[in-house]
C-alpha cells in the first residue's frame, strides 16, 4: 500500500477537497464510461448521495466528487468523469476524460478506474472499456442497466464474463446499491495485485477490437437468451414504440412543443411564490441590519449594497432549481436526446448543432447555466456560435424590466395586450437569435456545419428521484457560486457610486484619493453615477432618455432587473419601499411626470419606451454572463460579445426612437 | 447501396465507410465496422436525422452521415 499513498499524495492540493484528501491519503477512483452508462446513478449509490461538484485546477468542467460510504469498507474518493462516445475527435467534455485516462491530466490523477458498462450495449461499452484498460491503471468493470436486459429477452452472468476477461466484473444495481460494496472491494484488490486482462489486450484498430470483444462475449457464454422468451434481434421494443410516437411525422413536433411549453410555464408558475418569499426575506434582512447595527455608512453599505446584491442573485434561484430539475428529469427519461434530434435539422442549417438546443432553452431562464451547458457540443465552432447567441435568449432577469416598460407603455390598456407583447418579445428572441446565428456563422465560417451528429438515443427509463434531486442541487448551487460573486461585487460598487459624489469636479477623480474629503456621501443627484450619467447624456439623447435613465442602464450591468430598483431611486420614488407593487405604481407615476431638465419635454414617450425595450432585448448587460463566457471561451469572445450586443442595442434603439418620431409617434 | 437509401426496419451488412477521414474514424469507433449489421428504424419529422440501430444501440445519424455508410 505504501507506493499507493505516494500516488494519492501526487495530487496538487490546489482545491480544498484535494488538500484534505492528501491529509487522509485515501485512494482516488474515477468512474468512466460512455454517456448514459449510468455513471452518475452509480456515483449516487457508492457515495450514498454525498457528492458535490469540485473544481480541479485546469479543469473548466466541474466534476462530481464524493467519498464512498463508510459501510462499503475503507473510504475512497470517487470522481465521476464526463461520458465519452469515442476518443476520436472528442468534444471538450470527452477530451477531459481522455486526458485523465491517458494520465495526461495535470491535477486529476486517479489510482484506479471503474469502467461503467451498460449491460444492454455490452459490445460498444466493452470496446470503450478496452481503450481505458490499455492505459495501464488498475481497472474494474461495473455492469449497470441489468434491469433493462429482460426487455431484450436477455440475462447476464457477470461471473462468467469476469472469468473470460480475467478481470473483476461486478453487476451493480444503482437503485438498491446492490453490488456497490463488492465493487469497491474489487477495486482495492485490483490496486494491490493488478492482473493482465483481456480488455487491455484489445487491438487499437476499432474493427479488430469489436471483433475481439464479440468473440470474448461469446466465449464467456455470459449473455444468454431468457428461456422461452423469443425476441427478434434483441431490440428494445418498448423504446421503439415510444419513439414511433414522439418522433412521429405529425405528432412529433406538437408533443415537443407541449413538453417544452409545460416546462416553461412551470418555471414561471412554480417559481413565483418562492421568489416572492426570497424577496421578502431579503428586505426583512436589510431592515434587520439597518435596525440592529449603529447608524453609519457601513451599515447602509451592508444593508443596501451587499445584502441587496445577494438578494438580486438569490431571487432567481428558484427558477434555476426548477429548470435544472426538469431538464435532468427529461435527460434521465431519455426524451431530451429525442428533442435534440428533432431540432437538429433546422439548427444545423443555422450552423448550430442538435445539442445547441439545451443551452438555448436554458438561456430563457438564465444565460449562465446555458453557457455551461454548451460543453456537450462536440465542435468548437458550433459551441462558440451557440455561446454567441445565448445572450439573445430572453432571460428571466429581463422580465421585471419588460413588465415595467410594458406597463408604462400600455397604461389603461387591457392586460392581454401587455401579455401578447411579452409573448411577441419571447418569440422575437428565438427568431432574431436564429438569424444572428445564421449571419454570424456565415461570416465566421465559409462552409456550412460539417460536424458529426451520431448522437445516442438512450432507452426510455423511469427517472430516479434521489439522484435527480442530488444532481439538481449540485448544478444549482454551482450556479450560485459562479453568478454570485460578480453580481455582489458590481452591486456593491454601484451602491458606492450612487451614494457618493466627488467634492471636486469629476475630472479630478483618481483611483486612490489622498483623503476622504474628496469623496462625500451624497444623494443620487450629485453622486458619481449621476456625474457619469450626465457625461453620457450626449450619447443618451438620441435614445430619447436623460442621465437618470442612463444611471438605470449602468446599474443594470449588475443584473438586468436592478434597472427597476435603481430607476425607483433616481426618480425619488419613496412610496412602498418593501412592496414591489406599490413601488411600481409610484415609479409609473414618476415616469409619467418626468421631463428633461429645464424643459417640459416628457422623457417617457411611447417611442422611448419601445426604444428601451429594444435596448434591453439586445444589450448584454450582465457581468456574470461576461465572466462565465470569458472562462468558457476567451476574454476576446466575451469582450466582442459585450461590444457587439450593446452596440447593436444602442444603434437599433436609437433608430427605432428616431424612426418612430419621424413616423409621427411621439 | 448507401444506408441512406435502405428500407426502414430491414437489416443490412456494412461494406465500407466513404467520407471525411476524421468523421469516418469516429463512426468506425462508434461501431460502424465493416461486416456489422445495421438497420434504419425511422426518421424524425424533418426526415433528418434518422434513427439507426447498431450493436443494440440507437443512434441519430444525419442523412449526410448515413450516405457515407455503404451496405448490402
Amino acid at each position: 500500500m505504501g507506493s499507493l499513498k505516494t500516488h494519492a499524495g501526487d495530487i496538487p492540493s490546489s482545491s480544498p477537497e484535494s488538500s484534505s484528501r492528501s491529509a487522509n491519503s485515501c485512494l482516488t477512483v474515477c468512474l468512466v464510461g460512455m454517456p448514459n452508462a449510468g455513471k452518475t446513478t452509480l456515483m449516487n449509490a457508492l457515495t450514498g448521495g454525498g457528492f458535490q461538484t469540485a473544481n480541479y485546477p485546469g479543469v473548466t468542467v466541474s466534476l462530481l466528487k464524493g467519498k464512498s460510504k463508510q459501510e462499503f469498507g475503507e473510504v475512497v474518493d470517487l470522481v465521476d468523469l464526463p461520458g465519452v462516445h469515442s476518443a476520436v475527435s472528442p468534444s471538450p467534455e470527452e477530451e477531459l476524460s481522455c486526458k485523465v485516462l491517458e494520465g495526461r491530466h495535470p491535477s486529476v490523477k486517479p489510482d484506479a478506474f471503474v469502467l461503467v458498462v451498460d449491460a444492454t450495449q455490452l459490445e460498444r461499452h466493452l470496446k470503450f472499456a478496452g481503450y481505458a484498460a490499455r492505459q495501464g491503471k488498475p481497472v474494474v468493470v461495473a455492469v449497470t442497466m441489468n434491469d433493462l436486459l429482460p426487455r431484450l429477452g436477455l440475462e447476464l452472468d457477470s461471473a462468467k464474463l469476469a472469468a473470460r476477461l480475467k478481470l473483476p466484473v461486478v453487476a451493480v444495481d444503482a437503485r438498491s446499491g446492490e453490488g456497490a460494496k463488492e465493487l469497491l472491494q474489487s477495486v482495492r484488490e485490483q490496486i494491490e495485485v493488478s492482473s493482465d486482462n483481456e480488455l487491455a489486450l484489445l487491438p487499437s484498430d476499432p474493427a479488430e477490437a469489436y471483433k475481439k470483444v464479440r468473440q470474448l462475449i461469446e466465449e464467456s457464454n455470459a449473455l444468454r437468451q431468457t428461456p422461452g422468451d423469443k425476441k427478434t434481434r434483441f431490440t428494445d421494443s418498448f423504446t421503439t414504440k415510444v419513439d414511433s410516437i414522439v418522433l412521429h411525422k405529425f405528432l412529433g413536433f406538437p408533443i415537443f412543443f407541449l413538453i417544452f411549453a409545460l416546462l416553461f410555464a412551470s418555471i414561471f408558475w412554480f417559481a413565483t411564490p418562492f421568489m416572492d418569499a426570497i424577496d421578502l426575506g431579503f428586505s426583512y434582512l436589510q431592515k434587520f441590519i439597518s435596525a440592529s447595527l449603529p447608524e453609519s455608512i457601513i451599515t447602509d453599505f451592508l444593508a443596501e449594497g451587499v445584502v441587496g446584491g445577494v438578494g438580486a442573485v438569490a431571487v432567481f434561484f428558484p427558477q434555476i432549481v426548477i429548470l435544472f430539475f426538469l431538464m435532468t428529469l427529461l435527460e434521465d427519461s431519455g426524451y431530451l436526446a429525442r428533442g435534440a434530434a428533432l431540432v437538429d435539422k433546422p439548427l444545423s442549417l443555422l450552423g448550430l448543432h442538435g445539442r445547441s438546443f439545451v443551452p438555448m432553452l436554458s438561456g430563457f431562464a438564465c444565460a449562465i447555466p446555458a453557457v455551461l451547458a454548451t460543453r456537450a457540443i462536440p465542435t468548437k465552432r458550433e459551441r462558440l456560435l451557440t455561446i454567441w447567441i445565448i445572450p439573445l435568449m430572453s432571460c428571466s432577469a429581463r422580465l421585471p424590466v419588460y413588465s415595467l416598460l410594458l406597463a408604462a407603455l400600455l397604461v389603461d390598456e387591457p392586460s392581454w395586450k401587455a401579455g401578447s407583447a411579452l409573448a411577441a418579445i419571447y418569440l422575437a428572441s428565438i427568431i432574431i437569435g436564429s438569424i444572428t446565428a445564421g449571419v454570424v456563422g456565415k461570416l465566421l465560417y465559409k462552409k456550412r456545419s460539417l460536424s458529426l451528429l451520431a448522437m445516442e438515443m438512450p432507452a426510455y427509463r423511469i427517472p430516479q428521484t434521489k439522484p435527480i434531486l442530488k444532481i439538481t442541487w449540485t448544478r444549482s448551487s454551482s450556479y450560485l457560486k459562479k453568478a454570485g460573486l460578480p453580481i455582489v461585487v458590481v452591486s456593491s460598487l454601484l451602491w458606492l457610486i450612487t451614494n457618493f459624489g466627488f467634492a471636486l469636479p469629476a475630472s479630478e477623480q483618481t483611483s486612490n484619493p489622498p483623503s476622504s474629503s474628496f469623496i462625500v456621501k451624497s444623494d443620487i443627484d450629485s453622486s458619481v453615477a449621476a456625474q457619469i450619467g450626465r457625461k453620457m447624456e450626449v450619447v443618451l439623447r438620441p435614445m430619447g432618455v436623460d442621465w437618470r435613465v442612463g444611471v438605470g442602464l449602468l446599474s443594470a450591468f449588475a443584473a438586468r432587473e436592478v434597472f427597476v430598483s435603481s430607476m425607483a431611486i433616481v426618480f425619488h420614488v419613496t412610496a412602498g419601499e418593501d412592496d414591489e407593487e406599490a413601488q411600481q405604481v409610484g415609479l409609473l407615476e414618476q415616469m409619467k411626470k418626468a421631463t428633461f431638465a429645464n424643459s417640459s419635454e416628457k422623457i417617457f414617450t411611447p417611442s422611448t419606451m419601445v426604444g428601451l425595450i429594444v435596448f434591453f432585448f439586445f444589450s448584454l448587460q450582465c457581468v456574470s454572463t461576461v465572466a462565465v463566457v470569458a472562462r468558457e471561451s476567451s476574454w476576446r469572445v466575451a469582450t466582442a460579445q459585450v461590444v457587439f450586443y450593446t452596440g447593436v442595442g444602442y444603434l437599433l434603439s436609437t433608430l427605432v426612437v428616431q424612426g418612430l418620431r419621424l413616423a409621427g409617434v411621439n | 447501396m448507401k444506408l441512406l437509401e435502405t428500407t426502414h426496419n430491414e437489416w443490412y451488412v456494412i461494406e465500407r465507410l466513404e467520407g471525411p477521414d476524421e468523421d469516418c474514424r469516429r463512426l468506425l469507433d462508434l461501431g460502424f465496422t465493416p461486416g456489422e449489421e445495421v438497420t434504419v428504424v425511422q426518421a424524425v419529422p424533418f426526415g433528418d436525422p434518422m434513427i439507426v440501430l447498431l450493436r443494440g444501440t440507437r443512434l441519430a445519424l444525419r442523412r449526410r452521415e448515413a450516405s457515407w455508410i455503404w451496405v448490402h
